[in-house]
């Protein structure tokens, strides 16, 4: 028995990991969320690295952006170069502030618009995998973010607050095959759930064939899944197709906000939340 | 010991990578899938099964609503992975490439089964499926590079350690 244990220890070993695996993902069955003690200390360790490392992207960004634009300099500026070296640094950080004065403003003007309570909060790191959709934000529960709260750009809907830490949160983008926001036609007020796909880009399920959809149509939060504000943007209908069959039409959806690009958020409280 | 610390440095970095530098458009280079294999095939032990369990873990925590998702898929990959180094010798690192693609296929099958039994979740068509050719292309196309790397890693501290005990 021991010399079959010691012969198959790497498999045996293995096994009991997957077995580990499928017992912190049973809750998941019943919507439940085992306790999870090695993730907050994971993205604290990480968290320095990744701020670094998204910093350091977007000064190279911009120092790109601006070496571009010098790129036509000839060698009688070579005695400037210094100079402008110096002033393109300076310039480098004042059009960052900027970007960023300019971002927030933006994100002000918009909270204001939003029920009371909402927090601000910027990306530290993406998904680290092609099939799964999701930011982790630097403000949790300390700073009054709460699991079931929405993150929203002032361009439009970015997802669901899944999971949080004292100091961070996780957020499911609206882009992942496994979310849904509840929507409505701006214009015919028809109603269905736009989620992710791993088909094409993001669709609008659960659309009656009977309702009147057409493409180009605004869609827009209708405030009842308790997670959102009514009323704020998500996307565009771009294709429809009723199908000869079937109860519902098939709706693809040009979403508002790009979430790869996205830097800060707001995370909200939907009405019935807030109740 | 050494080897342990190197590849748990490497699966830092790994994860490090993928949740900031590496976003091609939606595709995430499966750099975390390439080290599993790498382990399965070139260090089987019970610390790799548990630094595989683990990064599976990490790649959860940042990447998944679910927990133990992709620990579960890299378990798998792991075990498949390991399973067939009994009958097929990698030595060359080019020939990491349609391991790799297999394994990501394997990786796919196991996320696919935890959502259909733990989660509602529609079906893979031609789109997802075209979407996975391109991931598990991606991560093929980019693994004889790591093993090369992950191989001289591996070699420079097995040659440090046995001139130290030779000593």
């Amino acid at each position: 028995m021991i010399s079959f244990v010691r012969r198959n220890q790497v498999l045996l070993s293995a096994f009991l990991s997957v077995l580990l695996s499928l017992y912190i993902i049973a809750p998941a069955a019943k919507g439940h969320r085992r306790a999870d003690p090695i993730g907050p200390l994971l993205i604290a360790a990480m968290r320095p690295f990744q701020s670094g490392i998204q910093m350091t992207i977007s000064g190279i960004r911009q120092v790109y952006l601006n070496y571009a634009a010098l790129r036509g300099l000839t060698a009688e500026n070579a005695k400037l170069k210094g100079r402008i070296q110096e002033l393109e640094a300076e310039r480098n950080r004042h059009l960052e502030d900027e970007s960023i004065n300019r971002r927030l403003r933006e994100l002000m003007d918009f909270r204001l618009e939003l029920p009371s309570g909402a927090v601000t909060a910027s990306v530290i790191s993406n998904s680290a995998s092609t099939w799964f959709n999701i930011l982790i934000l630097d403000k949790g529960k300390k700073d009054g973010v709460e699991k079931g709260m929405g993150a929203v750009s002032p361009l439009g809907v970015v997802g669901q607050v899944v999971s949080v830490t004292s100091r961070s949160a996780k957020v499911l983008l609206i882009t992942d095959s496994h979310s849904g926001v509840d929507a409505v036609v701006q214009r015919s007020r028809a109603r269905g759930i736009v989620a992710g796909s791993l088909e094409s880009g993001p669709i609008m399920k659960y659309v009656k064939r009977s309702d009147d959809l057409k493409e180009g149509d605004r869609l827009v939060t209708s405030g009842l899944d308790g997670v959102f504000p009514k009323g704020l943007l998500i996307g565009t209908v771009s294709k429809v197709n009723k199908k000869s069959f079937g109860l519902f039409q098939y709706v693809e959806v040009t979403l508002a906000v790009d979430p790869a690009r996205i830097e800060e958020v707001l995370v909200v409280q939907g009405a019935q939340a807030k109740d | 010991m050494k080897l342990s610390l190197l590849f748990l440095a490497v699966g830092f970095i790994l994860v490090l990578l993928q949740t900031t530098l590496l976003h091609l458009g939606p595709f995430v280079p499966d750099l975390t899938l390439v080290l599993c294999v790498y382990l399965g095939l070139n260090h089987p032990t019970v610390g790799a099964v548990v630094g595989i369990f683990m990064l599976g873990y990490s790649v959860d925590v940042f990447s998944s609503r679910i927990l133990g998702v992709n620990a579960f898929a890299m378990s798998l990959v792991f075990i498949a992975v390991h399973l067939s180094s009994r009958f097929v010798w990698v030595q060359n690192p080019l020939l990491s490439a349609p391991v790799v693609f297999l394994a990501s296929w394997v990786k796919l099958a196991a996320l696919m089964m935890v959502w259909t039994l733990f989660l509602t979740m529609d079906g893979l068509g031609i789109g997802g499926l075209k979407y996975a050719f391109l991931d598990a292309l991606l991560a093929a196309v980019l693994a004889p590079a790591m093993f090369a790397l992950l191989r001289r890693g591996q070699s420079y501290i097995e040659s440090k350690q046995a001139s130290v005990e030779g000593s």
